[in-house]
C-alpha cells in the first residue's frame, strides 16, 4: 500500500488524480503546510525540499521500499511502474515529457506567483502582479494553441494532462478569462468530468481551508519559518 | 546530426554541456532572445513556448527527424538515446528525476525570479528581492545538506547535477556566498574539471555582453537592502 503525504493544493491534486486513474491502493497522511508539518524531520526524510507531494512505496524497485518526492517525479515513478499514462512508443513519451516539463518549469511555479501575488503578499505590488498575470496569460495561450485540434496535450490522456489540469482549474483566481481560451475551457470540462478525477480532487477536501489565510498560516508558509536551518 | 537552438543562459549550458558529455555531433544555431528570435515562426514550430533550448535531431525514432523543446525533457531524450546519465531502471533513476524535477521547478524557475528583481525589474521591489532571495538561499541550504553526504546529487553524476551546475555556479546572481556552502562548492569544483563542461560553457558564450553589467547592478541592488552585511 502506497503512503501517500499530501495536502489539498494544485500540486497535491496530481499524484492523487494518478492514483485514483491507476487504481494503486494508497494511504493518505496529511502534512497541513499551514502549520509547518512539512518542517518535521520525519517528513523531511522523505521530502527533503520541505514540499508536498510525497510517497512512499513499500514496493519499490527490486521489491524495496522507495520514497519519491516532487511531483513530477512521482508521476514519472507511478506511470512506468503501472505502464500506463507515460507512453513507451518513442515520439509519444517525448511529447508527453515535453508538456510534463511546461508544467513542472512554466505552469506551476509562476501561477504559484500568481496567487502568491494576488492573495498572499501582505499588500499589492503591481509590477509583481502584472508581471505574473501576464506571464499566466501567456501561457494559457500557449495551451490553448496546443489543444487547437487536440484532446489531450500530448496524445492520448497522460500524466502531462493531469500534471496541468489541477493547476488550471484555478485560471479565475488567477485573473484570467476561460472564454479567451476555448481548447482550455473544453479541455478541463472533459478531464473534471473523468471519475477518477473527481475521486483524486475530493482527497483532503475537508481540509481545505474557507476564508482568507490566517496571520499564522501566512507566518508559516511565507514568512522567515521556511528559512530556518534544518 | 543534433540541431540545437540555444542561447549562454543555464537553460542552455544544460544542453550544450550534456552534447559534450555524450560526444554527439551537433551544429549550434543562435536563438536571440533579447532580440526576440524566441518568438520567429519556424522556432514556436520546435518550442511552442517560446524559450531555449530547444533541439532537432535528424536521426530521432524511427530515423526520422524529431525535435524536443523544455530542458529538462530534452535532457531525458539525450539520456535515453546515449544510455548514459540516466539509469534505465532502479532506486539510482528514480533518485536522478528527483533531482532533476527539483531544478526544473524549483531552482530554475525560482533563480530566474531573484535575478529578475535583482537585476532586470525597472523598479526595486524590496519584497519581491527578499522573497526570491530568501527562497534561493532556501534552496541552496537543501543542495548543500543533500551534497554533504552525497558525492553527486543521485548516485553517480547524471543529468540531475548538469541540470544544476549551470544555475549553481550563479550563485553571486542570486544572491548567495558560497562559503556558506562548502559541499555545494565542493561539488561544483568537481565538475568545473570536467573537460565537456568546460566545452559546453563556451558555446555562444561571446554572443553576451552584459555579464558586468548585470554584476554590477545586482551587488548595487543588495547593497542598498543590507548595507551593513558582506557582499558576495
Amino acid at each position: 500500500m502506497i503512503d501517500l503525504y499530501s495536502w489539498p493544493t494544485p500540486n497535491g491534486h496530481k499524484v492523487h488524480i494518478l492514483l485514483e486513474e491507476t487504481g494503486l491502493p494508497y494511504r493518505v497522511h496529511a502534512i497541513n503546510i499551514g502549520e509547518g508539518d512539512q518542517f518535521t524531520p520525519e517528513f523531511l526524510k522523505v521530502s527533503p525540499n520541505n514540499k508536498i507531494p510525497a510517497i512512499m512505496d513499500p514496493d519499490g524497485p527490486g521489491g524495496a521500499p522507495i520514497s519519491v518526492f516532487e511531483s513530477g517525479a512521482i508521476l514519472i515513478y507511478l506511470a512506468e511502474k503501472t505502464g500506463r499514462f507515460l507512453p513507451v512508443e518513442a515520439r509519444a513519451r517525448i511529447q508527453t515529457l515535453e508538456w510534463l516539463m511546461f508544467q513542472m518549469g512554466g505552469i506551476g511555479p509562476m501561477l504559484g506567483q500568481t496567487h502568491h501575488f494576488l492573495r498572499y503578499a501582505p499588500e499589492p505590488i503591481p509590477y509583481a502582479i502584472d508581471r505574473y498575470v501576464s506571464e499566466t496569460k501567456r501561457l494559457y495561450g500557449v495551451l490553448d494553441r496546443r489543444l487547437e485540434g487536440r484532446e489531450f496535450v500530448a496524445g492520448d490522456y497522460s500524466i502531462a494532462d493531469m500534471a496541468i489540469f489541477p493547476w488550471t482549474r484555478g485560471h479565475e483566481g488567477q485573473n484570467q478569462k476561460i472564454d479567451d481560451f476555448p481548447n482550455v475551457k473544453r479541455w478541463l470540462a472533459a478531464i473534471e468530468a473523468r471519475p477518477a478525477v473527481q475521486r483524486g480532487l475530493a482527497v483532503l477536501k475537508d481540509q481545505r481551508r474557507t476564508g482568507p489565510i490566517s496571520a499564522s498560516e501566512r507566518e508559516v508558509m511565507f514568512g522567515k519559518t521556511q528559512y530556518e536551518r534544518r | 546530426m543534433i540541431d540545437l537552438y540555444s542561447w549562454p543562459t543555464p537553460n542552455g549550458n544544460k544542453i550544450s554541456i550534456m552534447l559534450e558529455e555524450i560526444g554527439f555531433p551537433y551544429q549550434v544555431h543562435a536563438v536571440d532572445i533579447g532580440e526576440g528570435d524566441q518568438f520567429a515562426p519556424a522556432f514556436l514550430k520546435i518550442s511552442p513556448n517560446g524559450k531555449i533550448p530547444a533541439i532537432v535531431d535528424s536521426d530521432g525514432p524511427g530515423g526520422a527527424p524529431v525535435s524536443v523543446f523544455e530542458s529538462g525533457a530534452i535532457l531525458m531524450y539525450l539520456a535515453e538515446k546515449s544510455g548514459r546519465f540516466l539509469p534505465a531502471s532502479g532506486a539510482e533513476r528514480i533518485a536522478v528525476l528527483e533531482w532533476l524535477m527539483f531544478q526544473v521547478g524549483g531552482i530554475g524557475p525560482m533563480f530566474g525570479q531573484a535575478n529578475h528583481f535583482l537585476v532586470r525589474a525597472p523598479e526595486r521591489l524590496p519584497y519581491a528581492i527578499e522573497r526570491y532571495v530568501n527562497e534561493a538561499a532556501r534552496l541552496w541550504r537543501v543542495m548543500d545538506t543533500r551534497l554533504s553526504d552525497h558525492e553527486y546529487l543521485a548516485g553517480a553524476y547524471s543529468i540531475a547535477d548538469m541540470a544544476h551546475f549551470s544555475w549553481m555556479r550563479l550563485h553571486r546572481g542570486q544572491g548567495q556566498k558560497i562559503a556558506d556552502y562548502p559541499h555545494v562548492k565542493r561539488w561544483l569544483d568537481a565538475i568545473y574539471a570536467r573537460p565537456a563542461v568546460v566545452r559546453g560553457l563556451d558555446v555562444l558564450r561571446d554572443l553576451r555582453t552584459d555579464y558586468a553589467a548585470e554584476d554590477e547592478k545586482r551587488d548595487s541592488v543588495l547593497k542598498a537592502l543590507h548595507p551593513t552585511a558582506r557582499q558576495p
